[in-house]
């Protein structure tokens, strides 16, 4: 009965889609709305005035940096949230489901990530690093970061990562993205131009080039760090198996 | 370095840098995050509060973030609305820092502490955002951003009931936030801006060529309204509420039925009033038709959420109830669509977040002291803790709506709104919705003063942290009833302009 | 309807069928993980529909290299905006996925099943 409910609600929703749909403008064609209002001054000037050669580069830290300062927020509150939920590790004394059980990973898995893990990192520090003329950028490079550690901790457990990644190192590396937005942004507002302005005035020529290059890059950087870690932490979070005797039933 | 001209970019800037270093103090020492997320809202207070009288509706204090102008980069814009909701937001934040300071002893684990006032932060700072940006994606990130904390907010004690009520909420919320979503794209797929008054003009514009897109952007209001009455809680989508109000931590619930409903009539009034006001001819049909929707939708919420209320035995789902019904009024006051009921339930969004917060503050002094949840253990606590008591009785004339209270005020002015435009049956239930809300709130008062003790006379008292808050927001809704000419006649104004077409 | 429109929008309709596909997972299914998978699809639905507006035939990523002008002039740089807004989308699905996750492993612990209805039927309000 819900069920059939449901599924005629659905289908209402569905008829209101096609109907949506089918009024909207025509894919693929070079002239619709939504590419001939804001985007044209996007496309020809998004290399010099944003500062990157790769213009979604410039539109998610020049343009639209705002967003992306809310962006980095969201995830360090996804972080913050799940660290409420599911506490902190404890160091030395937090097991994963991989070092409880009898069953080790094989000697070629280990020797395999040992080999894997370095060039995975080296990958991801390049898509951070090119993000400006390339696809690429901080959060696809944390990502990066963040799946390359996961693989470490599957293969040789939870307290080799957190020796190697300890918690005191992580949390300060966690709101890193937020800070350096917000550096930039202060910075900015310093020199008598806008929050997160990157081109400073009062320095002439090439040097205003080279600074908003290095901002850009103070940012991406913080961005890769912060989400590389955030991921970290999550995980490290959420395979942890001590929950259960540590955490007592609040009445 | 003139900073009073990027005041609107700091009410954002600063509490954000509190929220990001919070962590770090927490390293060090717990209490310290405390006295940090004080010293961060009481900065940011200063700057909402520095702003009053600076700006209108008409003329809003505008800010253009990186130096772009908008269409092409994002704007703030901080208009009487926008600024009304900050200053709640950064006045209500002290109060329940304050109040936290020692509750958090009580229902939140100690190693959560850090997190939990880093999350009041962030959520914080998030609405401060939501109300004063002009960009419509920015709007939606700033939303996630206070989504996504009150869930973990809600679920922080770690006690069963609640987090099955924040998975809850989550589900219901994060369906919602999609929607919003997709309503955004369809809106950039027509108009191609994400700017709110940038997508008005461009409406207008659309209109007046009748260009064949402007069915998508009726079906994107709908959607966006569909969306954002979840976010409020508006009464067929109101499920997630009870629950999740009732079990969070008493803090909680009182910043999330006070302030995090809002944003979602927020979103209401910046879409149907900023985004699609100016475009109203080409979309007189569907927009008049949601607009009665709404108004209906409101008008029955409250005398079914009422009786809801006065069914309940638990204190706490007895209020987050009445949450819902005060949702409905402020609905109505929007929806009914005249300049007096819009006023009216601006107005009602100050008067409830006082009355309300006062409410979940008063029951969680009393879990604190007595771990009392249910009505019937209120007997006699008029005597053992009169203050509190007193508090609750007095913000109670606000939420049932008697003078001399803000609520009075509020109601008064939705009521005739709706006489205005003839909404007779609206009025009527409305009334009647009155009538049940005195009946659960003073059924709590007269628990409390005047039935037999069931703790003692002795005098009881919660710590002065928490009676501080409850007196003042108590004091608040007699305080803005008598003097509602403060603030009426600037609401009045922002509604003739967002009226306006 | 113009069912021609439909066809040539053929992105859009995959898009709200996976819409709907999600919606009936996130409303219909008792176990709560198909409810987050149901939710993940319909943010998949959402990022398919706002890249497909920004695409045009035969497009160019929006990257300054050599031929970067020819391709403007000829209108077939692809729109770079939307691609900065699921970015954006992508980080928001992916953290509320995380919370939604940390929920459910607190909730198997606490009710020992992750079944919807039988959760819920416990300690009714």
């Amino acid at each position: 009965m819900r069920r059939l409910l449901v599924v005629a609600a659905l289908a209402c929703l569905g008829i209101m889609l096609l109907y949506t749909i089918g009024r909207m403008p025509p894919m693929n064609s070079g002239s619709t709305p939504d590419k001939t209002h804001v985007v044209p001054r996007y496309l020809e000037h998004g290399e010099e005035e944003g500062g990157a050669p790769n213009i979604i580069t410039s539109v998610i830290l020049n343009y639209r940096g705002y967003d992306t300062m809310g962006e980095v927020t969201v995830i360090f509150s996804a972080l913050c949230a799940v660290v409420a939920l599911l506490d902190r590790e404890k160091r030395g004394r937090s097991r994963s489901a991989a070092d409880i059980s009898k069953v080790k990973s094989s000697v070629i898995v280990r020797t395999v990530v040992r080999i894997a893990v370095p060039v995975i990192i080296l990958f991801a520090v390049y898509t951070i690093l090119h993000g400006e003329t390339s696809p690429g950028g901080g959060f696809q490079g944390g990502a990066i970061v963040g799946a390359s550690i996961i693989l470490f901790t599957l293969a040789f457990g939870l307290p080799e990562s957190t020796d190697r990644m300890p918690l005191g190192a992580r949390i300060p590396m966690e709101s890193s993205a937020m800070l350096a937005f917000l550096a930039m942004g202060f910075l900015g507002l310093a020199f008598g131009v806008e929050f997160l302005t990157y081109a400073l005035p009062g320095i002439h020529g090439q040097a205003t080039e080279t600074i908003r290059m290095l901002m850009l890059m103070v940012v991406e950087i913080g961005i890769g760090v912060a989400g590389g870690i955030i991921f970290i932490s999550i995980v490290f979070a959420m395979i942890r198996e001590d929950r259960y005797e540590l955490q007592p039933d609040i009445p | 370095m003139n900073l009073a001209a990027r005041q609107p970019v700091l009410l954002v800037a600063v509490p954000l840098v509190f929220a990001a270093t919070c962590p770090l103090w927490g390293m060090w020492k717990r209490r310290i995050c405390f006295y940090w997320a004080l010293g961060g809202m009481s900065v940011t207070a200063f700057l909402a509060w520095s702003l009053i009288g600076k700006v209108s509706q008409k003329a809003p204090l505008t800010y253009n973030v990186s130096g772009w102008r908008p269409p092409w980069g994002i704007q703030i814009r901080i208009d009487t609305v926008g600024l009304l909701l900050a200053c709640t937001i950064t006045a209500m934040s002290i109060l329940l820092l304050l109040y936290s300071y020692r509750y958090v002893e009580k229902e939140i684990p100690t190693q959560r502490i850090v997190y939990y006032y880093t999350l009041l932060l962030l959520i914080f700072t998030a609405m401060l955002g939501c109300s004063v940006t002009g960009d419509l994606f920015n709007f939606f990130v700033f939303m996630e951003i206070f989504s996504i904390t009150s869930y973990a907010l809600v679920a922080i004690s770690g006690e069963r009931r609640a987090i099955r009520a924040a998975l809850k909420y989550l589900l219901m919320g994060a369906t919602s936030s999609l929607t919003v979503l997709l309503a955004i794209s369809f809106l950039y797929s027509v108009t191609g801006s994400l700017n709110m008054v940038d997508i008005g003009q461009v409406l207008e514009r659309m209109g007046r060529t009748s260009s064949p897109y402007l069915p998508v952007a009726a079906a994107a209001m709908i959607f966006f309204i569909a969306g954002f009455c979840v976010k409020a809680a508006v009464f067929p989508v109101h499920v997630w509420l009870p629950e999740a109000h009732s079990i969070a931590p008493s803090p909680v619930s009182a910043l999330l039925s006070a302030l995090v409903i809002k944003m979602g009539v927020l979103g209401i009034i910046r879409t149907l009033f900023t985004v699609y006001g100016r475009g109203f001819s080409s979309f007189s049909e569907v927009w008049g038709a949601l607009a009665t929707v709404l108004s209906w939708a409101a008008a029955l919420s409250i005398p079914v959420a009422a009786i809801m209320a006065i069914m309940q035995t638990d204190l706490k789902v007895m209020i987050a109830y009445s949450s819902v019904v005060h949702v409905g009024y402020i609905v109505l006051g929007i929806s009914v669509l005249s300049v007096q009921g819009f006023a009216g339930g601006l107005f009602n969004i100050v008067a409830h977040a006082m009355g309300k917060g006062c409410f979940f503050l008063v029951a969680g002094i009393i879990i604190y002291k007595h771990g009392f949840r249910r009505i019937d253990d209120l007997k006699g606590l008029g005597r053992s803790m009169p203050v509190t008591a007193g508090a609750f009785a007095i913000a109670s004339l606000s939420i049932v709506g008697l003078p001399p209270s803000a609520g009075f005020i509020a109601k008064w002015n939705i009521l005739y709104g709706c006489l205005q435009q003839s909404q007779y049956i609206q009025v009527v239930l409305a009334l009647f919705g009155s009538m049940l809300s005195a009946v659960y709130c003073f059924k709590v008062v007269y628990y409390m003063f005047f039935t037999g003790s069931n703790v003692g006379a002795k005098m009881d008292e919660g710590p002065m942290t928490m009676l501080i808050p409850v007196t003042l927001l108590a004091a608040g809704t007699v305080f803005f009833g008598i003097f509602s000419a403060l603030l009426m006649p600037t609401l009045s104004n922002a509604a003739r302009v967002l009226l306006a077409r | 309807m113009n069912f021609s429109r439909i066809f040539h929008n053929l992105n859009y309709v995959v898009s709200a069928l996976l819409f709907l596909m999600g919606l009936y997972a996130v409303t219909v299914k008792p176990n709560i993980i198909k409810k987050l998978i149901g939710l993940n699809i319909m943010e998949t639905s959402v990022f398919l529909l706002i890249v497909s507006v920004g695409m045009v035939d035969n497009g160019v990523a929006p990257i300054v290299t050599e031929g970067y002008r020819n391709a403007l002039e000829a209108g077939r740089v692809v729109n770079p905006i939307p691609q900065a807004l699921i970015l954006t989308g992508i980080v928001v699905a992916v953290s509320t996925t995380a919370v939604a996750l940390s929920l459910c492993l607190r909730v198997h612990e606490k009710y020992g099943t992750l079944n919807a209805p039988e959760i819920l039927g416990r300690d009714v309000l």
